[in-house]
């Protein structure tokens, strides 16, 4: 288990008005290499969730583990380590930009992790290919390149700390549909080669069925569900009650099996749609 | 957490005074300043604060939130008041020993009102801002300094620039708690180092607000424009104020309190 939380409880506000519970008793945890992805309507506490996983907000009550270790349990450096452990890419990453040069601006996090100069340039390098930047971009400052471009420079900041854990909170948000795919193929293949645990945060059930291996389902500040993605997407009426959906892919097959057609309910993603339509062509039948 | 900062000290309610109209508000309260620098004697000072306990029960705000407003300024008015024990005239409290001969019971007179002119100057004028939302009351503002604009002295402009200052303030507050989150994740510290490092440090959080609040500024004036808005000529209003009968009462109290003062001020 790299990330684990136990009874993880966060209140906003504490003694005003406001108080707000964010998180009541979440207790999850991610296996290592894993990808997951965590669903929940907006305000269900999915961000704040992931914004304890690197110690950015301490527990109101609760233990939080980054592997292994107890990140709130004594001193500054084992929070300090979680920080380099688990790389957290907020939303709208692109408005943390703030160098001079696209280089400076990814070498950043390294910096800040007092790795030598060669070893800093190197991973630049390595980052930039994973999110598909040209490497004219670099000595550009980072407020000349294009939206998507810059949302990709700023991931590429977080990745070049090589975390164990990547979390990103809504990456492709705002990007057109070319620039979403874009980026969600580039996070799958670092995801393949360098064998790290990720986190994706989306509102968008295809891009988790496409994406993810496993889902945490967040609703009222609680974690109602945390299972395989069939697993998950089997309850779709529960989904449903909390504002929450299926893959439209899904949807259809489901309404073609009740018109009697002889194919699986269990399909997520759009190729294997395909498949699964093919055989049926064929006159394979179901395949489960 | 940076978002406990409480910005302006608007308290919220809807007592009468809540709802009176803000520019009477204002004048009154600038009239409450006047006279306190026209009071001459404790019971002219007595009369004022006998005003302020009535309007803090009837505004229903914390005695403790409005005794608050004197803290910023407590140094000034220890200040003040030590150095009038000194220069005061009049008879000294202790007979010939050392320095303690400057203490005169003229000087503590003069010490403790001068602190009572400052403590109650502070706490009535705080009043316009504890029960005034800040849109209102530069709203007000730009009423009561309407008749400038026949000046030609840009009065509904500075106005709006005040009402758009005062609504982003916790937009942009939001704003620099997120990008110094994002920067933590990235291994910022500002927490270690000397003042030189750690005002280095801040360069990463003031980049970004600073081009968001300019990226802010230019989205709103589009959408001002698409709006129509090409400033204050012609322009009407949605709230329109006009004085009820709580503004006139309110006149009418002003108005014997300050009768009262100067009656006082006359007879003592």
């Amino acid at each position: 288990m790299i990330i684990k939380t136990e009874h993880l409880t966060y209140k906003y506000g504490i003694g005003t008005p406001f108080e707000k519970t964010a998180l009541d008793d979440v207790s999850v945890s991610i296996k290592e290499g894993d990808y997951v992805g965590v669903i929940g309507h907006t305000g269900s506490g999915k961000s704040t969730l992931i914004s304890h996983f690197n110690a950015i907000l301490k527990p109101t009550s609760g233990k939080v583990f980054v592997d292994g270790q107890d990140i709130w349990q004594d001193d500054k450096t084992e929070r300090i380590k979680a920080r380099f452990k688990v790389g957290l890419v907020f939303q709208y990453p692109e408005h943390q930009l703030f160098e001079d040069t696209v280089y400076n601006d990814i070498a950043f996090g390294p910096k800040n992790m007092g790795l030598s100069g060669e070893e800093i340039e190197k991973r630049v390098m390595t980052s930039l290919e994973f999110v598909g930047l040209s490497k004219d971009c670099l000595e550009k400052s980072p407020f000349e390149l294009s939206g998507g471009q810059k949302r990709r420079a700023a991931i590429a900041g977080v990745m070049a700390m090589s975390p164990k854990v990547l979390v990103l909170d809504e990456p492709a948000a705002g990007l057109d549909p070319r620039g979403r795919d874009e980026i969600l193929s580039r996070i799958r293949d670092y995801h393949k080669e360098t064998g790290s645990t990720v986190l994706l945060v989306s509102h968008s059930m295809e891009d988790i069925a496409e994406n993810a291996n496993s889902i945490i389902v967040m609703n009222r500040a609680a974690c109602m569900m945390h299972a395989s993605v069939p697993e998950v997407f089997e309850h779709a009426s529960q989904l449903e009650k909390i504002g929450l959906d299926i893959p439209q892919i899904t949807r259809v097959f489901i309404s073609l099996h009740k018109l009697g057609y002889p194919v699986s309910q269990n399909i997520y993603t759009v190729d294997d749609a395909e498949r699964e339509i093919l055989s049926c062509l064929k006159g394979g039948g179901a395949r489960d | 957490m940076i978002k406990d900062i409480t910005l302006g000290q608007y308290f919220p309610g809807d007592s009468p005074i809540h709802k009176m109209d803000p520019r009477v508000k204002l004048l009154i309260t600038l009239e409450f300043v006047v006279l306190l620098f026209v009071v001459n004697n404790f019971y002219g000072f007595a009369v004022c604060a006998t005003l302020i306990v009535a309007v803090t029960a009837l505004s229903k705000i914390p005695p403790k939130t409005v005794l608050k407003s004197i803290k910023p300024l407590l140094f000034i008015i220890i200040f003040t008041a030590f150095f009038n024990l000194f220069y005061g005239g009049g008879s000294p409290v202790f007979e010939s020993v050392g320095w303690l001969r400057w203490l005169t019971w003229g000087g503590i007179r003069n010490a403790a009102f001068m602190s009572l002119r400052i403590i109650l100057l502070l706490v009535g004028s705080t009043f316009v801002m504890y029960t005034t939302s800040p849109v209102m009351l530069t709203d007000a503002i730009e009423r009561l300094l309407g008749p400038l604009k026949k000046l030609k002295v840009p009065v509904h402009e500075f106005a709006m620039m005040m009402t758009i200052a005062m609504r982003f303030i916790p937009t942009l507050v939001d704003e620099t708690d997120k990008i110094t989150n994002a920067q933590k994740a990235r291994g910022a510290d500002f927490e270690t180092g000397n003042i030189i490092r750690r005002a280095k440090a801040l360069i990463p959080i003031l980049v970004p607000l600073i081009v968001s609040a300019f990226r802010r500024a230019e989205e709103l004036a589009d959408a001002m424009e698409c709006r129509c808005y090409n400033g204050g000529d012609g322009r009407t209003r949605y709230k329109i104020y006009s004085c009820k009968s709580r503004d006139y009462v309110a006149i009418c109290v002003m108005l014997i309190v300050t009768a009262s003062v100067i009656t006082l001020n006359v007879l003592i």
